[in-house]
C-alpha cells in the first residue's frame, strides 16, 4: 500500500500538480461564465427568478442529485489497493452525500410542491449526459480523472451555492425555509474541496493524468451547465 | 518595429480632498448626511481624491481641460512639440460633450493641426484600447508617434441634485450611492514613439479580453431604477422624465462585482498558458483595483494558481489619487516612474480589470536606455 497522503491543501504542489491546479481554475472560470449565459441563472442573476423557477431548478436537480452518490461510491470502488489512500477519502465523500438528496426533496415540498410530481421527474437531456458520463467514467480502473468531476461539482457547492441561495432568499419571500439544500452545500463543500486539493498531487503522477483530469474536468462543466439549459425545455 | 513610451504626463484638478470632505463639495442628498459612506470608503482604502467641482457645483476644469493639462506635461518633457505630434488617442468615460468625440475637443484645444485622431468611449480598459490603437499605428509603421490622452470628469455626475432630482433617499440604494464615495477626477497623458528616448518603456505586448456575452451590465448609466423597464435614458420623450426615472444616476451592481477578481486572474492564467506572462520574472505589477478589497483577492487567487506575484512588486496610487477610472493606470504608471523603482531591464505589467460589462486589459512594458537595448 502506497504511503498515506496529507488531506489538507499543500502549501507546496509540485510543478505539475501546480500547473494542473491552475488549469482546472481555468476551466473553473470558463465554466461560471458559461453559468451565467444559462437562462435560469441569467435571470437569478438580473432579479427576475421566481418561485416556479425555483422549483423547476429542484426539480430538474433531483435526479442528478440521486444519482451523485452513486457515480462516488462507484468512483471509489474502481480504486485498487495502491490507490486505498484515495478511495478512503472519496468514501467519505460518498457517505457525507449519499443521502443529502432528501434534503432536496424536503425543500421542495416546503416551497409547495407536489413531492410525488418531484420524485416522477426524470432525468432531463442534459442530467442523462451528465449520469451516462460519471457513471462511466467512474467503472474505468483508477478513475483518477474523475477529480476534475468533484472539482467542478464540489466547487459549485462551495463557490456558488451560498450566493445563489442569499439571492433567492432576496427574490422569493420565505424562501429561507426551503433553501437547505443549496445551504447545506455552501456550508460543507469547503471541506470537501480542501480534500480535494490534498489529492492533487497525489494523482497528478504524469502529464497523461493531468490531461485527463482537466478534459473530465471540461466535459461536466460542459454537461451541468447543459443540465441548467435544459429546465427550459421541459 | 519596436514602439517606445517615451515620455508622460499627469493632472489632478485642485487640492487633495480628504475623507471628511468629500460629501462637502458633492453636497447632501436631501440634507442628510450618507449612511453608507464610511462602509464603502473603508473597503475601497481610498484616503484623499481630486475633483474638479467646487462646493458651489461650478466646473473649475473640464473634461478637455484636464486633459490638455495632462497632455501638455507630457509634451513638456519630450523632445517633441505640439505641432509634431502625429496621431492623437483619446479615451474618456464622459467626455464634456455627447457629441462630437472626446478627441475633436482635445485636439481643438490643444491645437494640434492636421492630426490623425482616434476616440475610445468605454470605462476604465478604453483607455488599453486608446493606447493599443496608438502602438499599432506606429508599429505597421503608419505614424513615427501618437499622444495617448485619457481624462475622466466623474465628480458632475455625484451631485446631490441628481439624487435629488431621481427621487432622493428613496431612489438612492447602495448600488446608485456605492460610486459616488468611489470615483473621483483626473487626467493622464503617454507620448508613443518609433525610438527610444533615455530611459523609456519598450511596449512588449498589449491584450485585453471581454466577458460581455456572459455578464450583464454591472456598472453604467442609462437605465431606470426599475430592473424590468427596459427603456433606456433616451426612450423618454424628456430627458427630465429620463432623470426622473433614474435613468441618468450611474449605478454598480454590487453582487456581480466581485467577477472583477475572477476575470483578471483568469486573464493573468491565459497570459502564462499562451506564453506571454512569467509571473516569476516579473518585476513591478501596476493594477488597477477600484478597491483595497480587491487586491487582497486577486492576490489570493494568483497565489493560489501558483503565479503570486509578490507584495513589493504591487504598486498603486488608489489611495491617495483615488480612483479616476480610464485615467487611473496613465496616472498611476506617470508617478510610478517618477520614484526611480524601473530600473533598465525590468519588466513591468499593468493590469486593469473594468467592471462595465467586464472587459480585462494587460499591457507588458520593459525599462530600457536609448542606445543600450
Amino acid at each position: 500500500m502506497s504511503e498515506s497522503v496529507a488531506l489538507d491543501r499543500p502549501d507546496v504542489l509540485t510543478d505539475l500538480g501546480q500547473e494542473t491546479l491552475r488549469r482546472l481554475i481555468r476551466v473553473w472560470f470558463d465554466f461560471e461564465r458559461r453559468l451565467a449565459r444559462v437562462p435560469i441563472i441569467r435571470r437569478l442573476d438580473l432579479g427576475q427568478f421566481n418561485l416556479e423557477d425555483y422549483q423547476n431548478l429542484l426539480l430538474n436537480m433531483r435526479p442528478q442529485v440521486v444519482e451523485g452518490a452513486r457515480w462516488i461510491a462507484r468512483c471509489a470502488s474502481s480504486f485498487d489497493r495502491d490507490h486505498a489512500d484515495v478511495r478512503s477519502v472519496i468514501i467519505g465523500h460518498a457517505q457525507d452525500e449519499h443521502r443529502d438528496y432528501e434534503v432536496l426533496e424536503a425543500d421542495y415540498v416546503t416551497s409547495g410542491g407536489d413531492l410525488q410530481t418531484l420524485q416522477m421527474q426524470p432525468r432531463n437531456p442534459g442530467s442523462e449526459a451528465l449520469h451516462c458520463f460519471l457513471m462511466y467514467r467512474a467503472g474505468q480502473p483508477n478513475p483518477v480523472d474523475l477529480l476534475g468531476a468533484m472539482w467542478i461539482i464540489e466547487g459549485l457547492g462551495e463557490k456558488m451555492a451560498n450566493d445563489w441561495a442569499m439571492r433567492m432568499e432576496e427574490l422569493i419571500d420565505g424562501s429561507r425555509d426551503f433553501t437547505r439544500f443549496l445551504r447545506y452545500h455552501g456550508d460543507n463543500d469547503d471541506s470537501h474541496m480542501d480534500k480535494l486539493y490534498g489529492l492533487v498531487d497525489r494523482v497528478c503522477t504524469d502529464q497523461n493524468a493531468a490531461d485527463r483530469i482537466v478534459r473530465t474536468a471540461k466535459v461536466v462543466a460542459r454537461l451541468y451547465a447543459m443540465q441548467l439549459e435544459e429546465i427550459e425545455h421541459v | 518595429m519596436s514602439v517606445y513610451i517615451t515620455s508622460t504626463g499627469a493632472f489632478l484638478p485642485g487640492p487633495p480632498v480628504d475623507n471628511d470632505e468629500m460629501e462637502e463639495i458633492l453636497g447632501l442628498v436631501n440634507g442628510k448626511k450618507s449612511r453608507l459612506k464610511r462602509r464603502i470608503l473603508k473597503a475601497n482604502g481610498i484616503v484623499t481624491r481630486h475633483y474638479a467641482i467646487d462646493k458651489d457645483h461650478n466646473t473649475l476644469f473640464s473634461a478637455s481641460d484636464m486633459a490638455v493639462k495632462a497632455a501638455e506635461r507630457c509634451l513638456e518633457q519630450s523632445t517633441l512639440s505640439t505641432s509634431q505630434v502625429k496621431m492623437l488617442s483619446c479615451a474618456t468615460t464622459q467626455g464634456d460633450m455627447v457629441i462630437p468625440g472626446f478627441g475633436s475637443m482635445v485636439q481643438a484645444d490643444l491645437g494640434i493641426p492636421e492630426v490623425e485622431l482616434h476616440t475610445t468611449h468605454g470605462v476604465c480598459t478604453c483607455s488599453s484600447m486608446a493606447i493599443k490603437a496608438a502602438y499599432n499605428n506606429i508599429r505597421v509603421g503608419d505614424q513615427p508617434n501618437a499622444l495617448v490622452v485619457v481624462s475622466e470628469l466623474a465628480s458632475r455626475l455625484f451631485k446631490n441634485t441628481h439624487y435629488e432630482a431621481a427621487g432622493g433617499s428613496a431612489a438612492v440604494n447602495f448600488n446608485a450611492e456605492f460610486l459616488r464615495w468611489m470615483l473621483s477626477d483626473g487626467a493622464g497623458s503617454l507620448l508613443l514613439e518609433n525610438q527610444p528616448r533615455g530611459q523609456c518603456l519598450r511596449i512588449d505586448w498589449i491584450r485585453s479580453f471581454s466577458h460581455a456575452d456572459s455578464y450583464p451590465v454591472c456598472m453604467g448609466i442609462g437605465a431606470t431604477t426599475d430592473p424590468d423597464d427596459t427603456r433606456t435614458w433616451q426612450d423618454f420623450p424628456t430627458y427630465g422624465e429620463a432623470e426622473a426615472h433614474g435613468a441618468l444616476l450611474i449605478r454598480q451592481d454590487i453582487r456581480l462585482l466581485e467577477t472583477i477578481v475572477k476575470i483578471g486572474v483568469d486573464g493573468t492564467l491565459k497570459l502564462i498558458e499562451d506564453g506571454l506572462l512569467d509571473t516569476d520574472k516579473l518585476d513591478h505589477l501596476l493594477c488597477h483595483y477600484s478597491s483595497h478589497h480587491f487586491k487582497s483577492r486577486i492576490y489570493e487567487l494568483l497565489d493560489m494558481a501558483g503565479a503570486r506575484v509578490d507584495e513589493e512588486k504591487w504598486y498603486s496610487n488608489l489611495y491617495t489619487r483615488g480612483n479616476t477610472g480610464a485615467a487611473s493606470i496613465l496616472i498611476m504608471l506617470d508617478e510610478f516612474l517618477s520614484t526611480d523603482r524601473a530600473r533598465p531591464g525590468d519588466t513591468i505589467i499593468c493590469m486593469v480589470p473594468e467592471s462595465g460589462r467586464f472587459n480585462v486589459a494587460y499591457i507588458h512594458l520593459t525599462v530600457v536606455e536609448e542606445g543600450n537595448e
